[in-house]
């Protein structure tokens, strides 16, 4: 145990360990807490061995064994305890709802039967009366259905209110939103206004019982590092989460459930107003790759023209599309909707497919969710070939036509399938 | 027109790793950088003023260390530069950091009043997505989130409108200044800087402003302002990789062997995709 001049025994820093979260650094009471080149530094000589900074650290770097009175068990304050039910709201698009919000609406279905609560679903909207049935089928048991006008385009302002005065008026202990372009922007604005906690992009959910907190764990660092995050005194404790990520339930139309019709207080303020809306066109160019359940994967390797037909054979054989890697978007090859990645999107296919791709981290963090990766590289030390379930090593140029052949030959079916190529 | 760029120094973070045998990050030679989607809005910054003339004013909230990402902004055409650096806002979630960098942009107003601020979409480290979201609410400007394309500047008119990139096409939306953007990586690579540009950059004062600077309650900042907080951190599972196919040696034996294993071990997915192409 380190002393200081004084004497104190004092606190000290591992900095393998540490994360450079400064959380210590809020918390230390006399400032001797300091960054030093990305990692916490103790002062010996202005550390009082409080060991305020030990409670707070989440990766357990702070070496302190002075014996410590425990702190006595923060009881929940009452105003928490008014707060019941794991709400899950529905994000809609031309009168259908979003996948995500029925994936999230069994994943509140397993938190709600934990905590011995209702699963609340939250729908803003317009004509919205086939969805709230089919959130029920879904596994909701209360849906609260907020039908006005001025819900029918999304807008952040008055989604933001919507569903904070929902919040309000409901008060669900759990919130869980869908991590789409919507649920993300739309997730910060409620946040903010009620003041709440909000963790995004949660690949894991769970509930410690003890103390009825919501255990949300998330990837950080470009996905390097897992953290489990704690809302402990706010509420409701609000989650996103990607598409993909939880398990779409099943539907069960005979479901019973409850629909309620909650008046929209409105919103008077001037709004932006939409001009136009482009949609994507489902050709080559412009399809969600993060909808599609095989994918074949470009990398910098396989950045060839000749070969692209022959890849897209490939895909359209098993029923995906291709997708690419960033080289191949910087070299103009593929546009960016195509791109799997940290800067693009996050895929989770069945079958993914890497062709040449060398499996830099940006990339991996992407795509580390698929279900069974295969890589084809010349490279057998290649960190894609590492991760991959099945990593062949050759030149794809001369795997890929084998693999069509061997393919077609197992399953005679797919030939019909394959001809409209 | 006042532009405020709020920006965000980030590890490099494909270069943070985590050591599998002692579990301990390894941090050795891992880089401090601009974040990347930051960069791309000061970016865009420079175009308006350069189109509509006006000032950028780029604010970050860090450590000391902070002020060589604001530097950088300077080199590339932001005007003025704030360091919100203070311990009170050390360990601060997205609705702490928020709070800080919104009233860091009220006190900016109060001597020249904000039209627009422009930030990156996410930060690499963090990728949550929420601080711009929150800095609008918090000021009650409109947000538009993912935007590919600044389209129009009406000064007339007091509005601006921008094309985002949402679930299923894109958008074209119109709003009234003062509004918050925050941008996608298609918005335009960032330009390089010019000598004398990085000499300035070098040289001119960084103003730094603690939490008296910005008359804000030190509860309601940094950790003790965020409700969240890290329980603990831990490796991901590493996917661990099957044995390698070696087509290099003999191509119709390795991929014969590749399909008879993956029809065998994973019949029920390829079942599943073959079901899905069929129905197609």
């Amino acid at each position: 145990m380190p002393k200081n001049l004084k004497g104190k025994d004092i606190a000290d820093i591992i900095p393998d360990k540490c994360i450079g979260c400064q959380i210590c650094i809020g918390e230390c009471p006399t400032k001797a807490i300091e960054m030093v080149g990305g990692v916490a530094k103790i002062d010996p000589e202005l550390c009082i061995g409080c060991g305020k900074c030990v409670d707070v650290c989440p990766a357990n770097c702070i070496l302190f064994e002075k014996p410590r009175k425990k702190k006595a068990a923060v009881a929940q304050k009452p105003a928490l305890a008014e707060y019941k039910g794991v709400a899950v709201f529905v994000e809609t698009h031309d009168g259908r709802a979003a996948d995500v919000s029925w994936e999230l609406m069994g994943k509140a279905r397993e938190l709600a039967e934990k905590l011995g609560v209702q699963v609340l679903g939250f729908l803003p909207g317009v004509s919205t009366e086939a969805i709230a049935k089919e959130a029920i089928a879904y596994g909701c048991d209360v849906v609260y259905v907020m039908d006005n006008p001025l819900l029918k385009m999304y807008l952040p302002k008055v989604y933001g209110k919507a569903l904070v005065q929902l919040c309000n008026e409901v008060k669900p202990e759990i919130v869980l939103i869908g991590a789409t372009p919507l649920g993300r922007d739309v997730s910060s604005v409620v946040a903010t206004i009620i003041e709440t906690g909000l963790t995004a992009d949660c690949t894991g959910l769970d509930i410690d019982k003890e103390q009825r907190l919501l255990m949300m764990t998330r990837p950080t660092f470009g996905g390097n590092i897992m953290a489990t995050i704690l809302c402990r005194n706010h509420r409701p404790q609000m989650s996103t989460v990607r598409p993909m990520v939880m398990k779409m339930p099943k539907k069960d139309p005979a479901r019973r459930g409850e629909i309620r019709m909650v008046e929209f207080e409105g919103y008077t303020d001037p709004l932006p107003s939409i001009i136009d809306f482009i949609p994507r066109a489902s050709d080559v160019g412009e399809v969600d790759i993060a909808r599609v359940p095989v994918l074949v994967v470009i990398g910098k390797g396989a950045c060839n023209s000749q070969y692209f037909p022959m890849l897209e054979g490939l895909a359209h054989l098993l029923g995906g599309t291709v997708a690419c890697s960033r080289p191949v978007v910087q070299a103009g090859f593929l546009p960016y909707v195509r791109q799997v990645g940290q800067t693009g999107k996050t895929v989770a296919p069945k079958l993914y497919i890497g062709v040449a791709v060398s499996g830099a981290v940006q990339h991996l963090v992407g795509m580390q969710g698929s279900e069974r990766i295969i890589a084809i590289n010349t490279d057998r030390h290649a960190p894609m070939m590492q991760i991959a379930d099945y990593p062949i090593i050759g030149d794809y140029a001369q795997v890929v036509p084998q693999l069509i052949e061997g393919i077609k030959a197992r399953v005679p079916t797919l030939k019909a399938g394959s001809a409209k190529l | 027109m006042h532009i405020v760029c709020c920006i965000k120094q980030v590890p490099d973070t494909t270069q943070v790793k985590i050591d599998p045998e002692t579990n301990t990050l390894i941090r050795s030679g891992v880089e401090s950088i601009c974040n990347p989607y930051d960069v791309v809005a000061v970016e865009a910054a420079v175009k308006l003023v350069e189109k509509y003339s006006g000032k950028i004013t780029v604010i970050t909230m860090g450590p000391p260390q902070a002020d060589s990402a604001l530097r950088e902004c300077l080199s590339i055409g932001a005007t003025d530069a704030v360091l919100l650096s203070d311990r009170a806002f050390a360990g601060a979630d997205t609705l702490a950091t928020s709070h800080t960098l919104a009233s860091a942009v009220k006190k900016l107003s109060e001597t020249e009043p904000v039209d627009l601020i422009i930030c990156g979409k996410q930060a690499i480290d963090g990728d949550t997505a929420q601080t711009g979201p929150g800095v609008a609410t918090r000021l009650g400007y409109n947000q538009f989130t993912y935007v590919s394309e600044i389209l129009k500047v009406d000064a007339a008119k007091n509005t601006i409108t921008v094309r985002r990139e949402i679930e299923g096409g894109c958008q074209v939306i119109e709003g009234s200044l003062p509004a918050l953007l925050s941008v996608e990586l298609e918005l335009g690579a960032p330009r390089y800087a010019t000598l004398p540009e990085l000499v300035r950059s070098l040289r001119q004062e960084v103003k730094v402003w603690g939490a008296k600077e910005l008359g804000v309650p030190a509860e309601t900042l940094g950790l003790k302002g965020s409700p969240t907080s890290v329980k603990q951190i831990f490796a991901p599972a590493p996917r661990k990789g099957g044995a390698p196919f070696d087509a290099a040696a003999n191509k119709e034996q390795a991929v014969q062997g590749f399909l008879d294993t993956i029809f065998k071990n994973d019949s029920a997915i390829l079942a599943e995709v073959l079901k899905s192409e069929n129905k197609g």
